[in-house]
């Protein structure tokens, strides 16, 4: 780009201008162009090396898990139907984490994902069973979504009540509400054939939803990065009050970032329910630490120090991949469990101390 | 005076990697002596206490002794068990708790039987402590309910007090920093109180004044290198900013010249009120440059986000033709107005985030297209104005954490008038920043009123209003009660008005 292209719209603010440059405008912009890639190169480049261990560890650690359990178990773990299971087994958590990188960028958490999936389960396959048209059914759900991120954003905002207990609270209600929706039983044999297709079916071996998330995820990855949007998010999520003085709105961005949040957890709901093809009142809550773990951890990749898209993905498949080849190397179950929180633990210790370095 | 210097630093030197931070750096304290040690950011006063606290490890061949006794590096404990102590710039309180507590943050607390806190004992000993610094204020309330100087007060002590070993030097890092005037005087009494102690002190300041009003000696770094250390007597301000800088700062001295025609007024208040701002009635012309000093609690600290909106307020503020209405900063930004406010890391940086996106955080959205951000448009830009501001070390994706304050508050400074503000509010605007970026900042804002702009600066450096402003505002009690012009305006008058000497023009 050329630094010289809009120099007459600012020409009145030039102020520092030397001697020399004033004097001979030519040879001074000429200068101007010749030195300032260099510099603004070698000053990007070279921290960029130094930091690639941190922001691609996730990447290094994966290859190396591969790797290893390739090694170990060439004929379950190294097998593409191995792959293609990991791919659409973590396509819900995956969503539910993509729309919770949101509130958490703002700088709010939204503890009620996990319960506004399940709450979205129990409603779409409720009103299924009443016999509402399915596009319908999972409009209202969405808007179900939505109104709970409204409230939400009420509570936090407007209320001022902190993130973390409003949205705690919403989650109770929000159990409450399923047991209610379901009865406490649960609801099977409701769904047309075309609805659990559209969470069944495989394309390339892989089950549809995971193509759903790649879908969000590509959106989300553009209104974060290249929109203004993102802007937003950042900004009122590193410091609110510096945000709120230079003339931005953080309210409604925290609240626009609660109601995304809620409304993508009552979409990935919806996918969920055609993947189960039944609800019960208890399907949302063990999504929750899986979810918040892989934003965390991915904060800690790609874009190191920020909650971020790809950072998220890498963090998801590079957990699951590790955990499968646990359970195919004949771990007992509760190493999923076992294996994700210690991960979420070591990555972010060592993210903070990169921090500190810094 | 014929004493041995209780600190002796010899040949110290620090490099990080790529970069020489002190290079063979000697320093030789006294006991009761009060040494400044000024230079510009940068310049390696950080690094030299840091070294001295046991931060950094300094290089092979460096040598520290405290009253005759070796320091062992890189040892934070070693240093205190030496009697070197430190009050660092923010202090490091806890708000939420009272002084007491906060002095045994220091040393523990006290216990009798039962390992219960024998509170009368502690209580007592803090208000003694706090009397010997000539300190007497409720010490059961939370020191964020202190005045500065209180709490300032508060970490002296702190730092004094029961310890292993006595204390013999006490490292003050820019504790005037976030000082108002008047509240700096009692501290400049409890730093001699502490020297008449026999204590050694070295005193860290930006202000030029109180290095000659406070110190008995004076330390020079520049580049990492000890430049001299002489005598603050016989030395003038110009002597010594020449030896920080290492140039005359003349090329920036020279007031702005008379604005000949001034444009219309663009910013009208009318009845400005707060808490304790008593319906205040202002109009600046495009181009003027409007000063308000005032001690504290006189109202200054609540104008400038109360013109912006971003405190409680009742009144009328209008921008051109259109009012804003109050707590809206974001119709404050759409009409024209730009805050670069006090206190940049709470209320204007984003320290983990770059250059860039601190710049365009007041206009996200300037060079989107269709609702897509056009990252290189702007990344040119945004470098074009921090070549433009001097900023240092420039670079758009550097995180703003890794500048120093002066080049941190050019960015902010580049967050406004890359917008070309009609109205430019500035607070404190050169508040912990080094002399250099000062005049840089002096000139940026004259500039911006030549721009067209209609300048506000809210200071507590009267001679930074007497450089800038066309004409002051003195505020007391909320109200303004005097109003300097072009002959009045000095920062001794200034002063005086603001103490609550009404001074009238002798022409």
């Amino acid at each position: 780009m050329t630094t010289e292209a809009a120099e007459p719209a600012n020409a009145a603010a030039d102020v520092l201008v030397t001697e020399a440059e004033s004097a001979e405008p030519d040879r001074a912009t000429s200068d101007v162009v010749s030195v300032e890639p260099d510099r603004a190169t070698l000053t990007r480049r070279l921290p960029r090396l130094n930091l690639g261990l941190d922001r691609f560890s996730g990447l290094y650690v994966w290859t190396l898990i591969i790797l290893v359990f390739g090694i170990w178990l060439p004929d379950t773990f190294l097998t593409s139907y191995n792959f293609q299971i990991i791919a659409g087994d973590q396509a819900i958590t995956a969503m539910l984490a993509l729309g919770l990188i949101i509130p958490l960028a703002a700088g709010v958490f939204d503890l009620s994902c996990a319960a506004t999936l399940g709450f979205a389960v129990t409603v779409v396959t409720w009103l299924l069973k009443e016999g509402f048209n399915p596009v319908l059914a999972i409009l209202i759900t969405l808007a179900c979504g939505a109104f709970i991120g409204f409230v939400n954003g009420l509570v936090v905002v407007r209320l001022n009540v902190d993130s973390f207990i409003g949205t705690l609270g919403m989650s109770s209600i929000l159990a409450a509400g399923a047991y209610w929706v379901t009865n406490g039983e649960q609801i099977v044999n409701t769904f047309s054939k075309s609805f659990l297709d559209a969470g069944s079916t495989r394309l390339w071996g892989v089950s549809l939803p995971f193509y759903y998330m790649l879908l969000l995820a590509a959106i989300l990855y553009v209104i974060v990065d290249h929109t203004p949007v993102g802007r937003y998010l950042y900004a009122a999520g590193g410091n609110p009050q510096a945000a709120r003085l230079a003339g931005m709105r953080v309210g409604r961005v925290v609240w626009g970032s609660l109601i995304t949040s809620a409304t993508l957890a009552a979409l990935t709901g919806v996918i969920l329910a055609a993947k189960l093809g039944s609800a019960s009142q208890d399907v949302g809550p063990p999504y929750l630490l899986q979810a918040f773990s892989a934003v965390f951890l991915g904060s800690t990749q790609i874009k190191a120090g920020r909650m971020n898209v790809l950072g998220t993905l890498v963090a998801i498949y590079l957990l699951a991949t590790g955990v499968k080849g646990l359970q195919l190397g004949g771990s007992p179950s509760y190493v999923n469990s076992l294996f994700n929180g210690l991960a979420l633990i070591i990555a972010v210790a060592l993210a903070a101390r990169t921090y500190r370095r810094k | 005076m014929v004493a041995t210097p209780v600190l002796c630093v010899r040949r110290l030197s620090k490099t990080f990697p790529g970069q020489r931070a002190l290079a063979d750096v000697d320093l030789d304290v006294e006991p009761g002596e009060i040494r400044a040690l000024v230079g510009q950011n940068g310049c390696g006063k950080s690094t030299l206490i840091k070294a001295l606290a046991g931060f950094h490890e300094p290089d092979a061949g460096s040598e520290v002794t405290v009253a005759g006794k070796p320091l062992a590096f890189g040892d934070p404990t070693s240093a205190d068990a030496a009697g070197l102590r430190f009050v660092h710039q923010d202090l490091g309180l806890v708000a939420a708790l009272d002084a007491v507590d906060n002095l045994a943050l220091g040393h523990g607390y006290e216990t009798g039987r039962l390992g219960l806190i024998r509170w009368r004992r502690e209580r007592a000993r803090a208000r003694e402590a706090l009397q010997e610094l000539g300190y007497e204020f409720e010490i059961s309330r939370p020191v964020g309910g202190l005045a500065a100087s209180e709490r300032t007060a508060v970490a002296v002590a702190r730092a004094l007090s029961r310890h292993s070993t006595p204390p013999r030097v006490l490292v003050l890092d820019e504790p005037t920093a976030n000082l108002p005037a008047a509240e700096a005087d009692r501290l400049f009494a409890l730093v001699r109180s502490v020297r008449d102690a026999g204590v050694a002190v070295i005193f860290v300041s930006h202000h030029l004044e109180e290095v000659f009003g406070l110190c008995d000696t004076v330390t020079v770094l520049r580049d990492g290198r000890l430049v001299t250390t002489r005598p603050t007597a016989g030395l003038t301000e110009s002597d010594l900013v020449e030896l920080m800088i290492g140039r005359r700062l003349a090329q920036y001295d020279v007031p702005p010249a008379e604005t000949a025609h001034q444009g219309d007024v663009v910013l009208d208040v009318r009845g400005l009120a707060t808490a304790v701002l008593g319906g205040l009635d202002l109009s600046v012309r495009a181009g003027e440059v409007v000063g308000f000093a005032g001690i504290t609690g006189s109202g200054r600290e609540e104008l400038a986000l109360a013109l912006f909106g971003g405190r409680p307020r009742t009144g009328v503020v209008t921008i051109g033709d259109r009012t804003v209405p109050q707590l809206r900063p974001d119709l404050a930004v759409q009409y024209g107005m730009g805050l670069v406010p006090a206190e940049r890391h709470a209320n204007a940086a984003f320290l983990d985030a770059d250059l860039q996106e601190n710049v365009v955080v007041a206009s996200p959205a300037a060079f989107a297209r269709r609702g897509l951000l056009r990252r290189g448009r702007e990344r040119s830009d945004v470098a074009r104005w921090l070549e433009r501001l001097n900023v240092r070390p420039s670079g758009t994706q550097r995180a703003m954490s890794t500048l120093s304050g002066g080049n941190q508050q050019k960015v902010v400074l580049a967050r406004w008038l890359r917008r070309q503000p009609h109205v430019l509010v500035l607070d404190e605007p050169t508040q912990g920043v080094d002399v250099g970026a000062k005049a840089e900042i002096h000139a940026l804002v004259d500039q911006a009123a030549a721009d067209g702009a209609a300048v506000v600066v809210v200071s507590t450096d009267h001679d930074e209003l007497a450089r800038l402003c066309g004409r002051v505002l003195v505020l007391a009690g909320g109200r303004v009660v005097a109003e300097l012009h072009h002959a009045d305006l000095h920062a001794d008058r200034i002063t005086a008005a603001a103490v609550g000497h009404t001074l009238r023009s002798a022409s």
